[in-house]
């Protein structure tokens, strides 16, 4: 009985939170292929990465301090604000802006522009899926 | 009689010259409207907009890039409506906002108009041309912020 109770509780928990459609779960899946090729004890994307990630520092593209929060800040259910033409964004949190993660195209083409504006070099397959794996529970 | 036809075609003129056509192009608005304003094709000359295109990777210290088949697209909808008016004359930069024209009108501009954070930057069009994305730079639709109208 404790058990079932424990499911039911676990599967409400799982539907509040949000989830990847059936492309972006494709496309989940082809970059964790990816990550495992390259590294063999690679066992499955992290938030907590994830949000480590998206929180730390790196001389970006432009040779100053950056960051994903600098722009899309701390708290993903705000909204940001482009460091570099003061145009304002709308929150990359899918609980509160729902078209958010729910197109491949449109993730690869801004994951791609933004880890080079941050890193000064694209993201690494697991680095991608850990930010993603990040951003849908917000 | 002759002062008032030379006036009306001056003014006329100028009318005509604070305005361009408004983009008509869904994938361009969605692609080069995300960072900023949606600039006007008219508003630089062919040669500009294709050296644009030819660096989006480095895109003004950003990366802008696109993938083939969009970035084609996108070129093509900016060359086929490329300007030639007085705003893009001797332009052979990638910016609006370099251009002889452009600087002339902005001139007397005060920096710290500019670079208040309402603006930010020149090339921030929308910031003091309230009808900008109508294709409309007249002056009496410009509010520049924390100043007023501009007369
Ligand atoms: C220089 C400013 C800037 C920085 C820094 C930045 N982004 Fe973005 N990001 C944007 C803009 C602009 C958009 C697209 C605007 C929009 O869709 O509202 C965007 C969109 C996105 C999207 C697309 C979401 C979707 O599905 O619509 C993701 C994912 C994303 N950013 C992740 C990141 C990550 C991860 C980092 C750090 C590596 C980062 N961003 C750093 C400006 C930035
Ligand atoms: C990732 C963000 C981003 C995207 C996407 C983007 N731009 Fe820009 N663009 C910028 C930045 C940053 C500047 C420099 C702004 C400044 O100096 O204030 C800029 C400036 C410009 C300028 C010069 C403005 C001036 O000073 O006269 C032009 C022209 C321009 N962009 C065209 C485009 C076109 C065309 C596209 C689509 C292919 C595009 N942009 C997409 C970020 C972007
Ligand atoms: C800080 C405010 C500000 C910004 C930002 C700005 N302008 Fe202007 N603009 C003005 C003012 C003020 C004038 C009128 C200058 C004068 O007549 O003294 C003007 C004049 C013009 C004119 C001439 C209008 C006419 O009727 O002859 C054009 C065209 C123009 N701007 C285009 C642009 C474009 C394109 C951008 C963005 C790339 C831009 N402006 C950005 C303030 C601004």
């Amino acid at each position: 009985m404790k058990k079932l109770l424990l499911m039911v509780g676990l599967s409400i928990l799982a539907l509040q939170a949000q989830e990847f459609n059936a492309p972006m779960q494709t496309y989940m899946q082809a970059l964790s292929l990816e990550a495992k090729n390259t590294d063999s004890t690679f066992n499955g994307f992290d938030a907590k990465r994830g949000e480590t990630l998206f929180q730390s520092k790196h001389m970006g593209k432009k040779g100053v301090e950056i960051s994903c929060t600098t722009c899309h800040t701390i708290n993903l259910k705000n909204n940001g604000q482009n460091v570099n033409t003061n145009k304002s964004i709308l929150p990359l949190a899918p609980s509160v802006n729902t078209g958010r993660l729910s197109d491949v195209k449109e993730v690869e083409k801004w994951l791609r522009r933004n880890f080079n504006d941050v890193l000064n070099r694209e993201g690494t397959a697991r680095e991608k899926g850990d930010v993603l794996s990040y951003i849908i529970t917000q | 009689m002759k002062k008032i036809i030379l006036g009306t075609m001056v003014v006329a003129s100028l009318a005509f010259s604070g305005s361009v056509p408004v983009v008509a192009d869904a994938l361009y608005q969605k692609e080069c409207a995300s960072c900023h304003f949606g600039y006007q094709p008219a508003l630089l000359n062919k040669a500009s907009w294709e050296k644009v295109m030819g660096s989006l990777s480095d895109h003004f210290g950003t990366d802008a890039s696109l993938n083939k088949e969009d970035h084609q697209a996108i070129l093509s909808y900016l060359v086929r409506n490329a300007g030639n008016g007085k705003i893009t004359t001797n332009n052979d930069t990638t910016r609006i906002t370099q251009s002889a024209y452009f600087k002339k009108e902005h001139r007397k501009i005060p920096l710290n108009v500019i670079t208040q954070k309402e603006v930010g930057s020149l090339a921030n069009c929308m910031a003091c041309h309230t009808t900008a994305d109508k294709g409309s730079y007249s002056e009496r639709d410009i509010v520049v912020p924390n100043y007023g109208r501009w007369e």
